[in-house]
């Protein structure tokens, strides 16, 4: 019953905040519209009993992300700037060159392969959920998976947020102005 | 598994009889339960939360050789409640030039923040409302909605000392919150487990026993914390959000009447939260010297004992405030990030080492033998 | 016994809701208590008393945006070690104190490396940023 009434309210949250994303003029409105559309997903993995992993998204997301944008949104001088498109055609030519229209479309296709990929699988039967009573908790099973069977990824994520950090920081830097 | 209030009454007898009351539906009961304890710590919280402001006027005036409130009520304690009702019988004004969606959410933002801390905070043995798996790493993540709250605020106002005051704020609590977590880290580290049972389980009633005094790392740890806990909370040597002499005060300045009283409380009992968890983490909790049984004179006893730590803390909390100047903002994102992170991560890794080297034995372990 | 479901995610939900009952109680109690006589002035902004001149909302430093940035890096480096943390001690129980304690250093020992690049680069300095870039390029 509870546990209904959390999906459903977290469902509802996220598309309609997502929604609200796209719809809204204002950025800063749209900004904290993906809040709460954030904050509907983390909702849903608590549904799913995956604690850690929703307390994640609070925490990066939530804490994180969300003020980053903000912060980027001031850089611009907040809402002063509204968009005065007309339609997303008339957008279009500003929005990238033939590289990144061209990334654009394989993404597109990988997405979509994967969401066929995906799509097949619903007609199959779901396996029995079987219940792991080895780890007390989810936590703890997650740090012994990272500890033991991906130690590598483990590892290795620590140098790709190094390398997210050095360019970053370079990227964020002034530069004199010749 | 996450024990809860619910869990842990459903031991005694005379949950059977309440199941029987509401006719079975364990759902309509939990919460039940969980509604009116939920009230009854809101309710508490929010004393103390009003309290607080009584006992910063009282002791700043007694740091600074004054009287401080006198007036309403015996030695002037009913001065909260004064303040309470001026705060609704204020005009509610708005700048016209303000975001007025956003001015209307951030208060709100701030009280969903600091309100939800609550339901994991180890106030007695059992009898805290929800002992998470992820305890401590929750109440990191969900009080990060306060920031949001402060830089919305003081982006909504419109008004240039309030976007100063949101802008510094936000970038504060989110710089603090790094060396904070990697001292909690190192709690977590030293208890094995995020949950809030289990880190003040494995401390002890007497000062030996606290994580405090675990080893020198965790030791140092705690005044990390401290000090990454002041700025959290916007409190002074760190308020430069709403530093009054020279930003009117900051986020909240275009804010009057209800909505600034919910800034307000939502500091004041985010300092409690803050001052709980550094009792619970660091000093030992709810933990009585010597019992460890959970019966309700017990419990009650490990009630009052949280409370002492907890208000200890308080009062050193508004005691520095008093005393010590407000930093620079460079000078605040220099101790940042050049001294209370390295240090933390220093205190992390020795903290490990310690651990693996002695076995995850205490120095009182060491020096006095097993136990 | 309690069924699972109940453990845990109720009393949160129940204080974010209550959260917001209150805000709108407040609010309630204040629109039925308060007077209200609005006035063009007594709503422009603060600005002690001066006329505002122009919108608050200009066009911030960069440094806000480069805290934010570390700050995330940091954050998602101490959800990863989170979970390895709390599996510490029963590791060190286990006898692989020492395995966890390698796997646990070099992780942070990457942490601390990208500290000290940020450090050494004037990336952790407030104001002297800028200042400390021209001086590097111009030598």
């Amino acid at each position: 019953m509870f546990l209904e009434f959390l999906f459903i309210s977290s469902a509802v949250l996220t598309v309609s905040c997502a929604l609200g994303v796209l719809v809204v003029k204002n950025i800063m409105h749209s900004c904290v519209f993906l809040l709460g559309s954030l904050m509907g997903v983390a909702g849903l993995y608590a549904t799913l009993g995956a604690d850690f992993v929703a307390v994640t998204q609070i925490m990066v997301y939530v804490g994180g992300v969300v003020i980053l944008m903000l912060f980027a949104v001031m850089l611009t001088g907040g809402t002063d700037f509204i968009s005065r498109a007309q339609n997303l055609l008339g957008l279009a030519p500003s929005m990238g060159n033939k590289w990144t229209y061209g990334m654009g479309l394989f993404v597109g296709v990988v997405f979509l392969l994967t969401n066929i990929k995906l799509l097949m699988g619903l007609t199959q039967t779901l396996p029995t959920k079987t219940i792991n009573n080895e780890f007390p908790s989810t936590v703890t099973e997650i740090g012994h998976l990272l500890v033991k069977d991906h130690v590598l990824a483990f590892e290795i994520s620590s140098v790709l947020l190094l390398g997210a950090l050095v360019g970053a920081a370079i990227i964020a830097r002034p530069r004199k102005q010749n | 598994m996450n024990q809860t209030v619910v869990s842990y009454l459903s031991k005694y007898e005379f949950y059977d009889y309440l199941l029987a009351l509401f006719g079975n539906n364990q759902g309509v009961l939990a919460f039940t339960i969980y509604f009116l304890l939920a009230l009854i710590i809101i309710g508490m919280c929010a004393t103390i939360g009003g309290l607080g402001t009584y006992a910063e006027r009282k002791i700043s005036a007694d740091l600074q050789a004054r009287l401080g409130p006198n007036r309403v009520g015996p030695y002037g304690l009913l001065q909260m409640l004064a303040d309470g009702v001026k705060m609704m019988t204020k005009e509610d004004i708005m700048p016209f030039t303000a975001d007025k969606a956003l001015f209307y959410l951030a208060p709100l933002l701030c009280l969903v923040g600091v309100f939800a801390t609550l339901a994991v905070l180890p106030f007695a043995g059992g009898f805290i409302m929800a002992d998470l798996n992820v305890g401590i790493f929750y109440l990191v993540a969900i009080s990060s909605f306060v920031g949001l709250g402060v830089f919305l605020g003081g982006y909504a106002s419109n008004s240039k000392w309030s976007m100063l005051g949101g802008m510094r704020g936000a970038s504060q609590i989110i710089s603090y919150e790094i060396p904070v977590t990697i001292s909690i880290l190192a709690i977590v580290l030293l208890a094995g487990g995020m949950g809030f049972g289990t880190i003040v389980g494995q401390q002890g009633g007497l000062p030996h026993q606290w994580f405090l005094f675990h080893n020198p790392f965790a030791f140092i740890a705690f005044f990390v914390y401290g000090v990454g806990a002041l700025a959290e909370t916007n409190r002074a040597p760190f308020d430069l959000p709403e530093a009054e002499s020279e930003l009117v005060s900051g986020y909240h300045t275009e804010y009057t009447g209800m909505r600034f009283g919910f800034f307000a409380l939502a500091e004041y009992i985010e300092v409690f939260v803050v001052c709980g968890v550094a009792a619970s983490l660091f000093l030992g909790g709810y933990n009585v010297p010597g019992i460890t049984i959970d019966i309700l004179p017990v419990q009650a006893a490990q009630f009052v004992i949280f409370m002492t730590k907890t208000l200890i803390l308080y009062y050193v909390v508004i005691w520095i405030r008093w005393t010590l100047p407000r930093l620079r903002v460079d000078q605040l994102m220099s101790v940042c990030w050049k001294y209370l992170t390295p240090i933390a991560i220093f205190n992390l890794i020795g903290c490990a080492i310690w651990m693996v080297v002695f076995n995850g034995k205490s120095i009182a372990e060491l020096v006095l033998g097993s136990h | 016994m309690i069924p699972a479901e109940f453990d845990g995610l109720m009393p949160v939900v129940i204080f974010m809701g209550l959260a917001v009952l209150l805000f709108f109680g407040g609010h309630f109690l204040s629109v039925a208590l308060a007077p209200k006589k609005p006035s063009h002035l007594k709503s422009t902004p603060y600005e002690c008393g001066e006329l505002p001149v122009g919108s608050a909302w200009s066009m911030f430093n960069v440094r806000f945006y480069v805290v934010g940035l570390i700050f995330i890096i940091f954050d998602v480096e101490s959800v990863l070690m989170f979970p390895v943390a709390s599996i510490f001690r029963e590791l060190n129980d286990m006898g692989q104190g020492g395995y966890a304690l390698i796997i646990f250093l070099s992780f942070i020992s990457v942490l601390i490396e990208g500290i000290a690049y940020c450090w050494r680069k004037g990336d952790l300095d407030w104001v002297k940023s800028f200042q400390h870039s021209l001086k590097k390029e111009t030598k």
